[in-house]
């Protein structure tokens, strides 16, 4: 467990050493705030809903370039030959990384909780609509950044493993788009597959087992391949 | 300490080691000597359990680094050719870091960090960003980080290579220093380095051992004794520069009975 929370500590202190972290920081904010009171002065409402739609779009953008350095960086500098030659497990090695970003996508999130505190204090939002909202927009995230990792872990080039999550994470995103081409079964399966249908039971104050079980087992899949990835040492 | 038996290794139908057997005992300082391509890499990424061998086992300290290889890492020191460094990480970061990761516990951390900055000549430098300094202090951070565990076994794998004479020779003496408490492998294909510290040569070629024999034993198994091409009498003893192009070198393997060859008249490997 100490090695999972060093590599993490590594992960974070790695992010805030360069540019990557604060200009990420910096934008999200902004977009956010630019939406959020174009959202409030539009609705006339004490919802964050539409905020949390728009979120989730943004993330789609920002979890790859928060990921894309993961293992592609560690690969191109050599570093990976020092990671994996410390008496350090390869699950331990992904864990950390994953930690380490999930945290600093959490300290991105945790910005916006001033949305919560504004609207509270002009009116009297549903706060158990908002806080399911929340997890369902962290718990996106985190599926998000277990795509990123993913990816990261194919190759050593930066840029391929950001086009790689992009590919990815757009499919999920629109894929309830293609639910009029199919019926039956199949059209339930690409339902089930869209992030955009489990995300939406969130914001609306719903939280199902079905959802959770969506974002954690894809959480799961993606940390074991990555895991895969790593031990398969062709890449070299 | 380093037991190899059989290792081969397949990159898909490219044979990188064919076979390759050896003992390293404990306080050796062993030199892999070969071209560039050789497979002294690959041989060096199995010994320390980065990549996994087509077949074969390694055993250190008697334990099979395939089965057990947590444990045979902590045993382990190894510098790859390129430093594995973290260039936005101050060198006080890394190396903590590093002893972190390496499994020192908490209360002695910081005396082992004291020690490797101060072994390693990096005090003045610790506070520093590690893209900032010249390829000689990143190459001593890339030691430092190798022996911040106290490993039995030190691995390097071309560790001069790239450094300016004054840089080369500091980062030599480094190494001369270090050799006195531990078995260390080097690789290289700068010779003199192999002659100023090792004791024993491996020399791989194509994935093979072609000579394994300590430094002293060779040198005198391959004494020159005969006729040069003038005719003149002549005695001396060949370097290890001499011995490693004589068996390099294509054209003495297609001729072995020319000029070269049939000086070389008492060799006994």
């Amino acid at each position: 467990m100490d090695k999972i929370y060093f590599i993490a500590k590594k992960e974070l202190l790695t992010y805030f050493k360069s540019p990557i972290a604060y200009i990420t920081l910096v934008l999200s904010i902004s977009i956010f705030n630019v939406f959020f009171f174009i959202i409030i002065d539009q609705n006339r409402e004490v919802s964050l809903r539409d905020v949390f739609h728009v979120m989730e779009f943004m993330f789609l953008f920002l979890v790859p370039i928060m990921t894309m350095r993961l293992f592609s960086e560690e690969k191109s500098s050599g570093t990976m030959e020092f990671l994996m030659t410390a008496p350090v497990t390869n699950m331990a090695i992904v864990l950390g990384k994953y930690l380490g970003v999930l945290v600093f996508f959490s300290i991105l999130l945790s910005f916006t909780l001033i949305y919560f505190a504004i609207i509270e204090f002009f009116g009297s939002p549903d706060r158990a609509t908002v806080v399911s909202g929340y997890i369902g927009v962290w718990l996106e995230g985190a599926f998000f950044i277990a795509v990123g990792m993913m990816t990261s872990s194919w190759t050593r080039n930066q840029i391929i493993a950001a086009m790689m999550s992009y590919v990815i994470l757009f499919l999920l995103y629109f894929l309830i788009n293609f639910t009029k081409y199919f019926s039956g079964e199949a059209e339930t399966l690409i339902q089930y597959m869209s992030t955009l249908t489990h995300l939406e039971h969130f914001i609306v104050g719903v939280i199902t087992v079905g959802d959770l079980v969506y974002y954690l087992s894809g959480i799961f899949i993606c940390i074991v391949f990555t895991r895969l990835s790593i031990e398969n040492r062709m890449f070299k | 300490m380093i037991i190899t038996k059989n290792i081969s290794k397949n990159f898909g139908s490219f044979q990188a080691l064919s076979d390759v057997s050896f003992e390293i005992n404990k306080g050796e300082i062993v030199g892999f000597l070969g071209t560039n391509g050789a497979g002294k890499t690959t041989l060096m990424r199995i010994l320390t359990s980065f990549l996994p061998a087509s077949t074969g086992t390694v055993l250190i300290d008697g334990i099979d680094t395939a089965k057990h290889s947590l444990i045979t890492r902590k045993k382990i020191g190894y510098l790859p050719e390129t430093p594995p460094l973290y260039l936005n990480m101050t060198v006080k970061d890394y190396l903590k870091f590093a002893a972190e990761i390496k499994g020192i516990p908490a209360k002695n951390r910081r005396r082992q960090f004291d020690s490797v900055m101060a072994e390693c000549q990096l005090e003045h430098m610790a506070g520093k960003t590690i893209a900032t300094l010249s390829k000689g202090y990143k190459q001593r951070v890339g030691i430092a980080q190798a022996i911040i565990h106290e490993p039995k076994l030190l691995i390097l794998d071309e560790p001069t290579s790239g450094l300016d004479p004054i840089q080369n020779l500091q980062v030599r003496n480094l190494i001369k220093n270090l050799k006195d408490q531990r078995t260390v492998i080097i690789s290289t294909h700068i010779l003199s380095e192999i002659e100023h510290i090792a004791q024993r040569v491996l020399m791989i070629k194509s994935g093979k051992i072609i000579i394994d024999e300590s430094l002293d034993s060779l040198m005198r198994s391959y004494s020159i004794d005969g006729n040069n091409s003038k005719g003149n009498s002549q005695s001396r003893e060949m370097n290890l520069e001499d011995i490693f192009i004589h068996h390099h070198s294509d054209k003495n393997k297609d001729q072995e009975n020319d000029d070269m060859d049939s000086s070389v008249v008492n060799h006994n490997g």
